[in-house]
């Protein structure tokens, strides 16, 4: 069996590993559609019926395991209001993933996420994944948008998409981990690429290239 | 990568005033916790003060300063004591450093190198400053670093580390979070592992050049159950000059083909790693089975020979990981002859300090870094007190104890200065050495030395239990004969399960710490209306941040994407950047004055009075701060060309229309313009010659604020009353309304023109005949007033040299778009006299003829 100076290939099944990738997120969409109620639910499992409007960028940080690797999302939750767009993109530049919010219950807030997502294909990173949420999907007998139509927008836009509730949480954690599973992890190429090729701590597995920018 | 890499490294973690004078790299903190790797020790010196500082390195050698997060911070003043220990003898070659400094009382272990005792020179010198000065000193700059618990560390280094402003992004707390992650699980891994037995087979032999002649099942194979791992070292395995000299031998593979020949055959082995040196070879074979669980194979040599370097002597060793378990063999042949037990110690020892398993990004591992360590070889040591026919005639009665007693090792071992922390079995088993080769027979030669256990086994570690120890004596070919031990050892093993479990509450709770140590801040009010703002009227407003969180706060207003500063030029921001203790207030100003610049982008509709203001925490979120108000419009700050067409006072005057006069002010024509120059002006002019000619220090006196703004509000409102006010207010006023214009009286493309002309009337003459045509009338229709204001010059006390410096500057204003060329003094001094030199002509001759040419 061959020597493994480098400490490169073999891992001990199961031994510690501690790869972490660190991704900036930032959240788009109307005031009111339930911006930060989702990032609430999403790092402290809570919700707040009333939940005070964002005047500014919220900053949070959450951490979830995916395959063998942590993915640490920096989450920038903006203000929704009108007033404050021509602030957004100070945080939507760079950001690696993006989720754009809408309330199912308000057609406007869909044309408004529909603009947001243009925006974002022309101003954002040409990487950027990008989500799209139809929240308060618990209020599904005041429905104004579709799911059909949504689900269609999405694709043809190549989406993400789900419906999702920060009141009863659904699809609020599978909505940031279809993002992780999404973002590039991969190793492919990533030692040399990365900032002069600087390792891990571990010395164990190189960063993808993809972490750092 | 040097020292003095390193040291720069360091370095960029403190001030440049705060200079790093002596470091050391490979500490460890024994006291008072846990034993803490991989720790670097620096003293840093500000001013006359020094301080100890304990830095956690995440990666060896630190590439930046982001890998090095402060723990410790130990000012050296009089409470400060530092003791050293080390043991001479002690083969580690470390050296124990307590120092205490106020309440706190830290041991740390440190690598015996060169640079130590510079380190501890630098230390006790300033322990000795600090000791004759009489004053204690403060140590205000080491606040910054302090933190009182773990927690603090923590919070101190990420808050201080993350990458702050929104739109920027570094790695570094990535690296930590990483280091981190790795610190807690270490910790918790009696959490998430469980023990298992296996057996370690380790045998030693000095084979005296001899070739694998005979079958070595005698020696591998005789255990009831096939060990999971060998470890077979060799010795004298050729002592031809080419090996020594040039370290290449045929035997190496022979002798490990023997090996894998003669293991037991009921389980499939495969080799891990082999290494030799000269005659020394140790291999290391593992059960097939366990392969994929092994990571980090490394192995090293130490030559000890002659010059303390040659491989005729020395150790070789090889290290991996199996399971969560780190285990390492050593193989070793020390120095020979008889009486020089000292030299075998001296030997160990240097084995001990340099052997090195390099890893990428880490500090090196040494042979004591690991969990088990098996020591084999013919360490060489004799017994030199008994007569050798005595310890023969012992030794066939199997009586060993009492010439055991006399074995050097057992005496060395038993006083630490060798082996110190290292466990052997007993003994049950005849010396190994030395023999006819061949037989069982001593040594018949004529030096008659007694025989001795120079082949001998030696492990340190938890959870190891020795199942045999024993020598092979049908084994004879050589003058030694091989020596073996079985042991059976806990390797601890990783529960995927519970290791998931507990890797994700590490997370957890890291999460958790980080968010609740993101800074939190309320603002009292995000909306700041002013109202209505008028021509150089300061308005305040304050606004208050409360720091609510746990730790202290900065904030900064930051740019917008683009913009070239945090907030509109007529917005001032006090302070704009600052540091808030928890709980405590932090009162911000905010301020606006519209002067002429903003008062006339405002006039023209390209700038309004509202803004955003982005106020940053540094870790933390972003607040809005919007900033409103209504600027109320005044003459002040208009063109010439949109003042002589409003017949109405500019505060009737709807907004937009003035935007649109002041984008069309260029087509300005006099048959359809209102006046012929603009009614403020000729206000302001026809009450001083009215009632001011005759006022002492005319133009001279300044006027009263309040009385200017009242003025400013009478001529934008169009009031039947009299103008308020002294003559000097009202006389300033003209001054601060001719300046404010749009353009000045003469445009900024003749200026030059004028300057060069000064000397010549005729030339400034054409000049002026040449000017736009509002802008003439007020030229000329001010020049009169003043050649007017002149005849009384025995009252108000003007003279025309007065005169025409004060108008010069106001007439040929200097463009501020060409601000960026500087002007020397002595240049300002000779356009300003110039500037006066041309307004001079015209306020000492009569250039009526100019009037009537209209």
């Amino acid at each position: 069996m061959a020597t493994n100076r480098t400490g490169a290939a073999q891992r001990p099944n199961g031994a510690p590993q501690t790869k972490v990738c660190q991704f900036k997120l930032v959240l788009l969409g109307e005031s009111a559609v339930g911006k930060s109620s989702l990032v609430l639910r999403f790092v402290k499992g809570q919700f707040h019926e009333y939940q005070e409007s964002t005047i500014g960028a919220a900053f949070l940080t959450q951490a979830i395991r995916f395959d063998d690797t942590t993915v640490k999302f920096e989450i920038w939750d903006t203000a929704g209001q009108e007033r404050y767009h021509s602030l957004a993109p100070m945080y939507y530049r760079g950001a690696q993933s993006a989720i754009v919010v809408y309330d199912i219950t308000n057609q406007d807030t869909f044309g408004r996420a529909k603009n947001w997502v243009k925006e974002l294909q022309r101003q954002a990173s040409p990487s950027i994944v990008i989500a799209l949420a139809g929240n308060k999907s618990d209020l599904a007998a005041k429905r104004m948008v579709e799911f059909e139509e949504a689900q269609a927008y999405a694709d043809e836009n190549g989406l993400l998409f789900m419906e999702t509730s920060a009141k009863t949480a659904m699809n609020v954690n599978d909505i940031f981990l279809a993002i992780a599973n999404k973002l590039p992890k991969s190793e492919a190429g990533a030692a040399g690429a990365a900032g002069g090729g600087r390792r891990l701590a571990d010395g164990e597995q190189p960063r993808p290239s993809q972490c750092c920018k | 990568m040097n020292q003095d890499d390193i040291k720069s490294v360091v370095q960029e973690k403190f001030l440049s005033s705060e200079r790093v004078t002596a470091f050391l790299s490979d500490a460890k903190v024994l006291y008072p916790e846990r034993v803490m790797k991989d720790r670097l020790l620096a003293i840093v010196e500000f001013g006359d003060e020094k301080a100890v500082f304990c830095l956690f390195t995440s990666c060896y050698p630190p590439k930046s300063f982001t890998d090095l997060s402060i723990e410790i911070v130990l000012p050296i003043d009089n409470s400060f004591k530092c003791e050293i220990d080390n043991k001479p003898t002690d083969p580690e070659a470390v050296l124990y450093l307590n120092l205490q400094s106020r309440n706190s009382k830290f041991k740390f272990e440190i690598q015996i190198t060169p640079r130590v005792d510079n380190f501890v020179d630098d230390l006790f010198r300033g322990i000795d400053a600090v000791n004759k000065v009489p004053t204690q000193p403060e140590f205000v700059w080491l606040k910054k670093y302090k933190g009182k618990s773990e927690e603090d560390i923590f919070a101190h280094t990420m808050v201080v580390e993350r990458s702050g402003v929104a739109h920027t992004q570094s790695s570094a707390p990535v690296a930590f979070r990483e280091s981190l992650i790795k610190h807690k699980m270490a910790d918790k891994e009696m959490e998430y592992t469980f023990c298992k037995r296996f057996t370690i087979f380790c045998g030693t032999w000095n084979v005296n050049d001899k070739p694998p002649v005979i079958p070595l099942k005698e020696w591998l194979n005789v255990d009831k159950e096939p060990p999971d791992i060998y470890a077979v070292g060799f010795q004298e395995l050729d002592l031809s000059k080419e090996t020594f000299l040039f370290d290449q031998t045929v035997r190496e593979d022979e002798w490990y083909h023997a090996v894998l020949n003669y293991v037991d055959p009921r389980a499939k082995y495969v080799k891990l790693e082999k290494v030799r040196l000269v005659g020394m070879m140790l291999i290391v074979l593992i059960k097939a089975k366990h392969v994929s669980h092994v990571s980090n194979v490394i192995c090293d040599t130490v030559g000890t020979g002659i010059m303390g370097k040659m491989g005729n002597k020395g150790g070789v060793s090889i290290r991996f990981d199996i399971h969560n378990t780190s285990i390492c063999f050593v193989n070793s042949h020390l120095a020979a002859h008889v009486e020089e037990y000292e030299r075998r110690n001296q030997d160990f020892r240097d084995i001990c300090n340099r052997t090195r398993f390099a890893q990428p990004n880490q500090l090196p591992k040494t042979i004591k870094d690991h969990d088990h360590i098996y020591w084999l070889g013919d360490l060489n040591y004799r017994i030199t007190e008994l007569d050798p026919s005595t310890v023969k005639r012992m030794v066939s009665e199997h009586n060993f104890g009492p010439v055991l007693e006399w074995d050097q090792l057992k005496q060395q071992h038993k006083i630490d200065n060798v082996f110190s922390g290292y466990l052997e079995g007993p003994i049950n088993f005849k010396p190994t050495y030395k023999y006819d080769p061949g037989t069982d027979n001593w040594d018949s030669s004529e030096k008659n030395r007694a025989p001795a256990w120079c082949d001998r086994i030696f492990w340190k570690g938890k959870e190891i239990t020795q199942l045999a120890y024993r020598s092979h004596p049908s084994l004879n070919i050589s003058d030694h004969k091989p020596v073996s031990a079985v042991f059976s050892s806990y390797i601890k093993i990783i529960d995927e399960e519970k290791y998931r479990k507990v890797y994700e509450e590490v997370i957890k709770h890291l999460d958790k710490m980080e968010n609740e140590l993101i800074p939190q801040v309320k603002v009292d009010r995000t909306e700041i209306d002013f109202g209505t703002v008028r021509y150089l009227e300061l308005q305040v407003q304050t606004i208050t941040i409360r720091n609510t969180g746990k730790l202290p706060v900065e904030f900064e207003f930051i740019k917008k994407l683009d913009d070239t500063s945090f907030c509109k030029e007529w917005l001032i921001v006090e302070p704009y950047k600052k540091s808030i203790c928890a709980d405590e207030v932090c009162e911000i100003h905010l301020k606006v004055l519209i002067n002429k610049t903003s008062a006339c982008k405002m006039n023209a509709g390209t700038d309004k009075l509202y803004d955003i203001l982005v106020l940053h925490l540094y870790g933390g979120k972003d607040i809005f701060i919007t900033v409103n108000g209504t600027y109320q419009r005044s003459c002040f700050g208009c063109s010439i060309e949109v003042l002589v067409n409003l017949n109405v006072p500019i505060k009737e005057v709807a907004v937009g229309k003035l935007i649109e006069l002041e984008n069309k002010r260029d087509q300005t024509v006099s048959q359809q313009s209102t006046y012929s120059i603009p009614k403020e002006i000729w206000f302001l002019v026809d009450h001083i010659y009215l009632h001011g000619l005759k006022e002492p220090n005319l133009f001279e006196q300044p006027g009263l604020h309040s009385e200017i703004l009242q003025i400013r509000d009478w001529l934008d409102s169009g009031s039947i009353d009299p103008i308020p006010g002294s003559i000097h207010s009202v006389a300033e006023a003209l001054l601060l309304l001719l300046e404010s214009t749009v353009d000045p009286i003469i445009p900024y493309n003749l200026q030059s023109v004028c300057l060069r002309a000064s000397a010549n009337y005729l030339q400034c003459k054409q000049i002026v005949m040449e000017l736009p045509e509002f802008r003439k009338n007020v030229f000329l229709y001010l020049c009169e007033f003043l050649q007017e204001a002149l005849q009384h010059s025995a009252e108000n006390g003007l003279d025309a040299k007065t005169l025409s410096t004060l108008f010069g500057s106001i007439f040929l204003r200097d463009n501020p778009n060409n601000s960026h060329e500087p002007q020397t003094r002595i240049n300002k001094q000779v356009v300003d006299k110039k500037k006066a030199q041309f307004v001079y002509h015209f306020l000492i001759n009569d250039h009526s003829d100019l009037i009537f040419s209209r």
